[in-house]
């Protein structure tokens, strides 16, 4: 049966095939796009308040295109719910969505190994720990814009560091990834619930709880733009960045025989994706898996090659986490699970699964 | 002309001294082999050449020009490299694989375009390997990978070649396939080489090193006596010779 279903998708030829002029993976990537929209416009229709699919569509309608009475659409509760509760939050789920899967697939690409995940090497646990100190020394007259450059930067030292242990001793492999991952999440979160449990005003570190479960909550139009404006930016440069990625997997020397020092690269990569971890921690606290399931499934069926990669996990990412913010709104009634807990729930058998296929690799040649 | 040129290259690891004051030159169109035993510092000063590690003392010319002077883009222009490890595991297509042989000719954001694809092509067909372009790199055997790394270093589009003992664990079909294909270009190849009556059949000279020095120079006839293989090696040895008048080493344990 498994085989046949392969036999199958390979007639189709996703990784090379041309589908009326176009290959194959493009028009993969503008059928996505229309799901995203889909799931979008779907999502925000979805909720707690009792709302008509026809009252939502008429805010977002007067909201985007001025069309409609402005004396009903403009204002009063139904506006409030679907265009300053639902929608920049649904925004917000896009762009971490997006955010994480292509972060995934660049930390695989850095430290060649398929398991490398923001949230495994410990780098989310980094980023809330630097926004906790940011507020704990900004004392609440912070912006968010700097919150977010203080969860950058314990983003950044904690993937610069995750990646410095674990190559101690030659070649990094996925035990001592994962175990540095692990040590370093540790101390991190260890320092997070400390600031907490000092703080004079525990009021302020309230956001501390939701750092530590993810989610999306709280979106707030501004906020969740600025995510996503550095996700998609971030998202842009990384697939111009598709054969330096291509070339990362095949190691330093090969990459030095074929005319690239490798280091500088990885440096920048760390930093971009570090600036994009941070503003996502901050803004939707520690949601992991993301950037291995996505990248993984992707993999499986188009291959290695970053410049279908990238665009294809953003996509998927974005989709899976909408819908995964739908089930976590709607799964328990008269209230909601954060999603980071919904999907850690789903994301960590996978995980498991994935360290035990030992033979697992990028795209799973040797099986 | 020289193209490529060493002059008394030095490197440590540490306090060890690998290569001492070793001085090679590869003529332009000649095949030279590098040979020794195990920890004779062959592969290390490849390595050197084609900048993978970087020696302490010494100066290297390819083509003419310093490569201490050269970005590694530029290297890569003129040399490509087949080497002993290209086990990779992860799912590029073959054609992946050989494309990024491009990558030496391509500014950092610039797209591969039909003449790459064409190169990709020539290159594969070059090697036999010319249906296998969408099959996995992963799911190959050892040879055909051996080839198409081959191809890879084939769309580089260079002068000269590396090889750092690309032979090894190949079947002996295999190894010679390979190196008929490489001989077969007519560029200057920089070789070492594990077994010496392949080294015999396919260089203009030899290279003997040991113990990071180099102990022998000339050509294979010159070269592989039962003295030298003695001394070098620590093993007695015979050599006859083929009708083609290649000397063939038989081992007498």
């Amino acid at each position: 049966m498994q085989f046949k279903k392969n036999a199958k998708l390979r007639t189709l030829d996703l990784k090379e095939g041309m589908f009326r002029g176009m290959p194959i993976y493009v028009c993969t990537m503008i059928l996505l796009t229309g799901i995203l929209v889909l799931s979008v416009l779907y999502a925000v229709t979805v909720g707690s308040a009792d709302l008509s699919v026809e009252q939502v569509y008429r805010v977002i309608a007067y909201e985007i295109f001025r069309y409609g009475d402005p004396e009903v659409w403009a204002s009063g509760a139904v506006h409030d719910i679907v265009w300053v509760i639902r929608f920049p939050r649904i925004v917000l789920g896009v762009a971490v969505g997006m955010g994480l899967a292509v972060v995934g697939v660049v930390m695989q690409a850095i430290v060649k190994n398929p398991l490398a995940d923001p949230y495994i090497l410990g780098i989310s646990s980094g980023a809330s720990l630097g926004a906790t100190l940011t507020i704990l020394l900004g004392a609440g007259i912070l912006s968010g814009v700097s919150i977010g450059m203080g969860a950058f930067a314990g983003a950044m030292i904690v993937s610069f560091a995750v990646i410095a242990i674990s190559g101690i001793g030659g070649r990094i492999t996925s035990v001592k990834l994962i175990l540095s991952g692990v040590a370093l999440s540790s101390i991190c979160s260890a320092f997070s619930n400390f600031i907490v449990y000092i703080a004079d005003d525990p009021e302020r570190f309230r956001t501390v709880t939701f750092w530590l479960m993810g989610s999306l909550a709280g979106a707030k139009w501004d906020s969740s733009l600025r995510v996503l404006v550095i996700v998609i930016c971030a998202i842009l440069f990384f697939v111009t960045q598709s054969r330096m990625l291509n070339l990362m997997l095949m190691g330093d020397s090969t990459a030095i025989t074929l005319g690239t020092n490798l280091q500088p690269f990885r440096k920048i990569y760390l930093i971009v994706a570090s600036l994009m971890i941070g503003f996502i921690v901050y803004q939707s606290g520690v949601i992991g898996f993301v950037g291995l399931i996505i990248p993984h499934f992707v993999r499986g069926f188009f291959g290695v090659d970053h410049k279908k990669l990238l665009p294809l996990s953003a996509l998927c990412g974005g989709i899976f986490l909408v819908w995964a913010d739908v089930v976590s709104r709607t799964i328990l009634p008269k209230t909601e699970i954060p999603i980071g807990i919904l999907i850690s729930v789903v994301g960590a058998p996978i995980f498991i699964i994935l360290l035990i296929r030992k033979t697992y690799s990028f795209g799973g040649g040797n099986e | 002309m020289k193209f490529v040129n060493a002059e008394e290259i030095t490197f440590s690891w540490g306090d060890t001294e690998i290569l001492h004051k070793v001085s090679m030159e590869a003529e332009e169109g000649r095949f030279i082999g590098v040979i020794g035993p195990n920890g004779s510092g062959k592969s290390t000063f490849l390595k050197c050449v084609y900048r993978v590690w970087k020696q302490n003392g010494g100066t290297i010319w390819i083509d003419g020009k310093e490569t201490s002077k050269l970005s590694y883009k530029e290297t890569a222009k003129l040399l490509g490299v087949v080497a002993q490890h290209n086990i990779y595991d992860f799912d590029f297509s073959v054609k992946e694989v050989v494309l990024m042989g491009r990558s030496p000719h391509k500014k950092l954001m610039e797209q591969d375009n039909a003449k790459d694809y064409e190169i990709v092509r020539k290159a594969l067909k070059e090697v036999g390997m010319e249906e296998f372009e969408k099959r996995s790199f992963a799911g190959l055997s050892g040879g055909e990978q051996q080839r198409v790394i081959l191809a890879r270093a084939l769309a580089q589009e260079t002068k000269g070649f590396i090889l750092d003992e690309p032979t090894n664990h190949l079947d002996i079909k295999y190894q010679l396939q390979l190196l008929n294909t490489v001989k077969r270009m007519n560029k200057t190849v920089l070789a070492a080489f594990h077994d010496l009556n392949i080294a015999a059949l396919y260089c203009d000279e030899i290279y003997v090193m040991k113990d990071g020095k180099i102990f022998a120079y000339g050509s294979p006839k010159e070269i592989l006596t039962e003295d030298l293989i003695w001394n070098v090696y620590e093993v007695k040895a015979q050599i006859l010779e083929d009708k083609n008048g290649n000397p063939h080493i038989i081992y007498c344990p």
